[in-house]
């Protein structure tokens, strides 16, 4: 009678090279990185970065891993550009790739938003990708809080600007200071202190290096002499 | 009596086998290994050490679940040790039960292992204790009882490597097959839209199991829906071990 191929000997090596493979799996992205760098970048690797939908399916429904690889490669591609030549072309398609493998994860959102916008000089991107956390999280204060900084910082437009600010201020958990800045939109005021009081509010909650840099920045420029024009009226 | 005498049996046999300690030494050393990656992640800690923990409990518990299994009822087969089992006043049912519910405890423990372990990692970095967490463990742990009972049917009638391969196809298409159903809903004609509804009636739901992203993001949970995801791993589970007795029953030993 012959023997069967999966003696129980073999099943161990087998199981043994299984978990060998998740091992190295799991690690890989970021050995390859350290391997590679001189020949091939974050960047390029971005640009060959599978549809997000095949991922889905590749990753056997532990979306939220393959969603965590792919932020720790953002990250990485982030930090590769944003004290060099502050590029960041790949950027929308790795923050599209996270949030449509695990759509819940709000900081992809409004961190990627945030590198986007201040980094990459994306405005339009970061703009999508927090409408996209919004409408993905409507219980979360985090993207619509972002939207309305970002409209009434960056865009200038008001108008958005407060109703996202009174879409956050519905929102469970929300800064304390909302309020005020809703009441000094509908009073057409105090641009420049709203301004600050929203850079201040993020250099302070800020939960990493860079995002309290690019705060201090924006502090930096609002607190020089020249100030800016007052808003328009918001409604 | 007899079937818990397997059981403690069947779990002694799997505690002293290499293969599981391989394997958990892998998982732990990934569950922590997961603590250093999440470093990397800008205030991600938590949510990194959580996914990485519940998916590394969840697949090498398959891993363990399905290499133990297969070799279940082959081994004893294989040693010819079966003739001296079924000589004896003891059920086939009673000896199927026993080797699957000595696997399950085997599995409770190790699965157990990885749970604490990834849930005191989430409590170092956080600052507080998830217990939800260990909900998560508790549910994936339910599926890995469905796909131990897949390798038990398969290994009552076939050989290891083909036990493994089936088992592994069913673990694959029973964690995709609630995208397999919605492709089917979305884009696949009426032929193959009948033949992927009919796959996803016959074959485990096991996307069904998986509720750490939901832990993971703080997103609410349903009792109803949990609730009636453990009746239908339960239900699973019967009719599978069932199926296996059924096949046992009949096959024979001569």
């Amino acid at each position: 009678m012959p023997r069967p191929f999966l003696q129980p000997a073999r099943i161990s090596t087998i199981a043994l090279l299984l978990a060998g493979v998740v091992l190295f799996g799991a690690v890989a992205p970021l050995h390859w990185e350290a391997l590679s760098g001189a020949q091939l970048g974050v960047a390029e690797r971005a640009f060959f970065l599978p549809p997000p939908e095949a991922l889905r399916v590749a990753s056997l429904g532990f979306n939220n891993v393959a969603a965590d690889v792919i932020w720790l490669l953002t990250i990485q591609y982030i930090g590769a550009h944003i004290f060099t030549d502050a590029k960041l072309p790949e950027l929308f398609q790795m923050v599209d790739t996270v949030v449509t493998l695990d759509p819940h994860f709000v900081e992809a959102y409004t961190l990627g938003a945030l590198f986007m916008n201040y980094s990459g000089g994306n405005v339009r991107g970061a703009i999508a990708l927090l409408e996209r956390g919004t409408r993905a999280n409507p219980t979360r204060w985090e993207p619509a809080h972002d939207l309305a900084r970002t409209y009434y910082l960056d865009l200038k437009d008001y108008r958005q600007a407060l109703h996202w600010f009174e879409v956050t201020d519905r929102l469970p958990g929300r800064p304390h200071y909302v309020p005020r800045f809703i009441a000094r939109l509908y009073a057409a005021t105090g641009h420049r202190e709203t301004a600050l009081g929203l850079w201040r509010a993020m250099r302070d909650s800020a939960g990493s290096d860079w995002v309290r840099e690019i705060a201090e920045r924006e502090i930096a420029k609002l607190e020089r002499p020249a100030a800016p024009s007052p808003p328009q009226e918001a409604r | 009596m007899k079937i818990s005498a397997i059981a403690l049996n069947t779990f002694r046999e799997a505690v002293r086998d290499r293969i599981l300690y391989s394997i958990l030494a892998f998982a732990l050393l990934l569950i922590g290994a997961s603590a250093i990656l999440a470093s990397l992640s800008i205030g991600q800690e938590g949510r990194i050490v959580k996914d990485l923990g519940l998916a590394s409990s969840s697949l090498f518990g398959t891993f363990i679940a399905i290499f133990l299994g297969i070799g279940l009822v082959f081994k004893e087969i294989e040693r010819r040790t079966i003739y001296a089992i079924i000589a004896k006043p003891i059920h086939r049912f009673e000896f199927l039960l026993g080797k699957y519910i000595g696997l399950v405890l085997t599995l409770l423990v190790t699965v157990g292992v990885m749970a604490l372990l990834v849930a005191g990692l989430a409590w170092a970095i956080d600052g507080h204790w998830t217990s939800d967490l260990l909900g998560a463990a508790a549910l994936d742990f339910l599926a890995l009882m469905i796909v131990t009972a897949v390798a038990l049917l398969f290994s009552t009638f076939s050989t290891p490597t083909l036990s493994a391969i089936f088992t592994l196809a069913v673990f694959v298409i029973g964690r995709l097959s609630g995208d397999l159903k919605l492709f089917a809903d979305q884009f696949a004609g009426p032929g193959l839209r009948l033949i992927i509804n009919g796959m996803y009636m016959v074959l485990p739901d096991l996307s069904r199991f998986q509720i750490g992203a939901q832990i993971v993001n703080a997103l609410p949970l349903d009792p109803a829906q949990i609730a009636w995801t453990v009746m239908y791993g339960l239900a699973y589970i019967l009719m599978l071990l069932l199926l296996a007795i059924g096949i046992f029953q009949r096959r024979d030993f001569k």
